[in-house]
């Protein structure tokens, strides 16, 4: 194509209104894995409540989500249906790795081991870590921060200010 | 009970041994060593006497394979174990499944994990294992599965068997609660036949026992059942415990008493709002959650953790309670008493509520028997056992406290019979926080390194969802040489295909959440 019949408007603005839609309102597909998946609730759940963040609206199916909270242990069994899942998501879509079963396999590694797949990221690409087993509430909310972030190029809040 | 069982199976069976065991030192009264050809007529023995077939498994002793069967009774405390010995190379026996129905279950899990053939067996095929291993798992040597075999645990697809419309629940579905499969046969709008299909978080649980030291093992009790953490931690530790003979400082026994209490609080609670959810009323979740948070500030001061507990030591506690965990608690009593009353208004009087669960997975007491159902499950069939009343261990002999039971058996029991138990478990704790006495919270002298005596140990608690039993077999290492957990969601998934049969498919969620069942814990 020409130069001369690019269309004359730039997206870039555009593309940044979008990704702030984007960062305020991701839907997590419903997808507890393992005691992880308990804390995630706890983060849904009054008191900590993720729906300040816009990211409360769990979906059951993937196909209205566009982030995966992976919460658990993955296993050989599971890998196939987290891949078939995540192709699933519409894009653009994020992944977030929580706790340490989901990051590196966490307790369950030793030699020998046949049914764990030590980390998701061998399977799906992982945006954010969220390291703990299980990880608290607030750190999954930091997870998504940090997946604010990433997406917009701002943080949400000021980081914590050190005063000592 | 023990006495009169002994004789009777004398009676019956002239030329048995039949060996009477320490009950403290081993937790069942009675050993038999049988030859495959008379395991059939033995566990007909005890069935018709109402024994119920507690667990079934396998150890591999090199030299031979054994399968060891437990049984017992509801009624009072007798416990037999039945073992016979297979030949390693070649190892086949006779299924059970014909007269207790559980054994089906644990058949196909010692079948792919031993390579142990059931003669009559009507479905070995995979159940925890993905198709892709090559050996048996619990095996101490590696050894390939044949080819012949391979097919045969491979051939699970229920689509090639006919074509009528199979629905697949999960693994990923809202109200499975996490990575249960069920395969569904429908018949228009009703189920025709249930396939539970697990192992989608099977974490090798029982492999990982045999690498680790007593020691290295105790966090991954926790994260079995991790809303019963609590439980299990006990479970386990007492389990040790028995087996090296470590004493328990009366304090730390009325601490876990509490700490155990308060836990089973929690799971109940969360039993409660997931199962609301499943039945598509949401706000009770929240209320739930608002109420778990709060039991979850006391233990987390102590415990150190929110979730997955791994509170209990070797003869002990991993720290002393304070002035604080005992005026937190109270409050927590004070708080949840006044809920209770919320409960019944928001959920048990509603009329929604009680329409979708009366009537629905009715369970009889026989057939809770057949699959050794247990728990608030058992209770709400009518059989009002309980561990803790049964077999005490910690501070609960000195505990007064009542078990609720229910008539009908059908999910609204289930409901019915957690509020209760969660009202008893105040009461529980009331006591306990009454009489919490003074002293050392852990034994002096705890062992750095465990040694158990040689033998093997069955020992059962109760958990928030039924009976826990841990069979220990020491060698007198620092490493049990098999440890197997027999969990009460397994049980109590058992029963589910017959409930659901010809159910409505709506109805087949309501079925599935009264179980309250834990994954993970299944897979182990
Ligand atoms: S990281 Fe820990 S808490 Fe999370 S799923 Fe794994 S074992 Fe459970």
């Amino acid at each position: 194509m020409e130069k001369e019949n690019l269309p004359p408007v730039s997206f870039a603005v555009l593309d940044k209104v979008l990704d702030l839609a984007r960062a305020n309102s991701l839907w997590p597909v419903t997808f507890g894995l393992a005691c992880c998946a308990i804390e995630m609730m706890s983060a849904a759940m009054a008191r900590f409540d993720i729906d300040r963040f816009g990211a409360g609206v769990f979906r059951p199916s993937p196909r209205q989500a566009d982030l995966m909270i992976v919460s658990g242990t993955v296993t050989k069994k599971m890998a196939p249906v987290l891949v078939t899942l995540y192709d699933q998501m519409p894009s653009p879509k994020w992944v977030i790795a929580m706790g340490n079963c989901a990051i590196s396999g966490g307790p369950f590694v030793f030699e020998g081991q046949y049914n764990l797949i030590e980390g998701v990221d061998k399977l799906v690409p992982v945006d954010v870590y969220v390291p703990g087993c299980p990880p608290r509430p607030e750190g999954l909310l930091e997870g998504f921060l940090k997946l604010e972030e990433k997406i917009t190029g701002k943080r949400r809040f000021p980081g914590p200010v050190e005063r000592w | 009970m023990v006495d009169k069982t002994k004789a009777e199976l004398q009676a019956a069976f002239a030329d048995l041994t039949i060996i009477e065991e320490s009950y403290p030192q081993c937790g069942y009264h009675l050993s038999v060593d049988l030859k495959a050809k008379d395991i059939l007529e033995v566990a007909g023995f005890f069935d018709e006497r109402h024994f119920y077939l507690a667990v079934e498994l396998g150890v591999d002793y090199k030299d031979y394979l054994e399968l060891v069967y437990i049984f017992s009774i509801h009624s009072s405390l007798c416990k037999v174990k039945v073992t016979l010995k297979l030949d390693p190379s070649q190892p086949a026996a006779p299924t059970l499944s014909k007269i207790y129905a559980c054994a089906y279950w644990y058949e196909r899990e010692i079948h792919e994990f031993y390579g142990v053939r059931f003669e009559g067996h009507p479905g070995l095929t995979y159940l925890f294992l993905h198709d892709g291993i090559d050996f048996y798992p619990l095996r101490k040597e590696k050894i390939p599965v044949s080819e012949k075999d391979r097919q045969e645990l491979n051939s699970y697809s229920p689509a090639l068997r006919d074509d009528s419309l199979f629905i697949n629940m999960g693994p990923q579905h809202p109200s499975t609660h996490g990575v249960l499969r069920v395969v569904l046969k429908m018949d228009g709008e009703y189920i025709e036949d249930a396939y539970p299909v697990l192992g989608y978080l099977h974490r090798m649980q029982e492999k990982m026992a045999e690498n680790r030291s007593y020691y290295q093992f105790l966090p991954n009790t926790g994260r079995m059942d991790y809303l019963g953490a609590m439980s299990f931690n006990l479970g386990y530790v007492t389990a040790v415990e028995r087996l090296a003979g470590i004493d328990v400082p009366a304090r730390a026994h009325y601490v876990r008493v509490i700490a155990t209490e308060l836990n089973r609080i929690c799971s109940h609670l969360l039993w409660i709002g997931a199962y609301l959810a499943d039945l598509g009323g949401l706000s009770p979740f929240l209320y739930a959650f608002d109420d778990r948070e709060n039991i979850q500030d006391v233990l987390e001061a102590v415990t150190g953790s929110r979730l997955t507990y791994c509170y209990f030591r070797f003869g002990g506690l991993y720290n002393d309670v304070d002035d604080a965990f005992i005026l937190g608690t109270k409050a927590v009593i004070a708080r949840m008493r006044g809920r209770f009353a919320l409960y019944e208004k928001l959920v048990g009087g509603n009329v929604i509520f009680i329409n979708r669960t009366r009537g629905i997975g009715v369970i009889e007491k026989e057939r809770a028997r057949k699959y050794a159902v247990c728990g608030p499950v058992l209770r709400g069939a009518g059989i009002g056992m309980d561990l803790r009343k049964k077999e005490p261990y910690a501070a609960y002999p000195e505990i007064d406290f009542e078990v609720p039971i229910g008539t009908n058996g059908d999910a609204l029991d289930m409901y019915h019979i957690r509020i209760k138990e969660m009202e008893t478990s105040l009461n529980i704790i009331e006591q306990a926080i009454e009489r919490l006495p003074d002293g050392p919270f852990i034994v002096e002298k705890a062992p750095k390194k465990l040694k158990p005596r040689k033998g093997d140990l069955y020992h059962v608690v109760e958990t928030p969802r039924g009976e826990l039993g841990i069979y220990i077999v020491s060698d007198e290492s620092d490493k049990p040489y098999r440890m197997k957990w027999r969990v009460p969601s397994f049980s109590n998934l058992m029963i589910f295909p017959e409930l659901a049969k010809g159910n409505l498919l709506s109805d087949a969620v309501a079925i599935l959440g009264s179980l309250d069942l834990v994954i993970p814990e299944i897979d182990r």
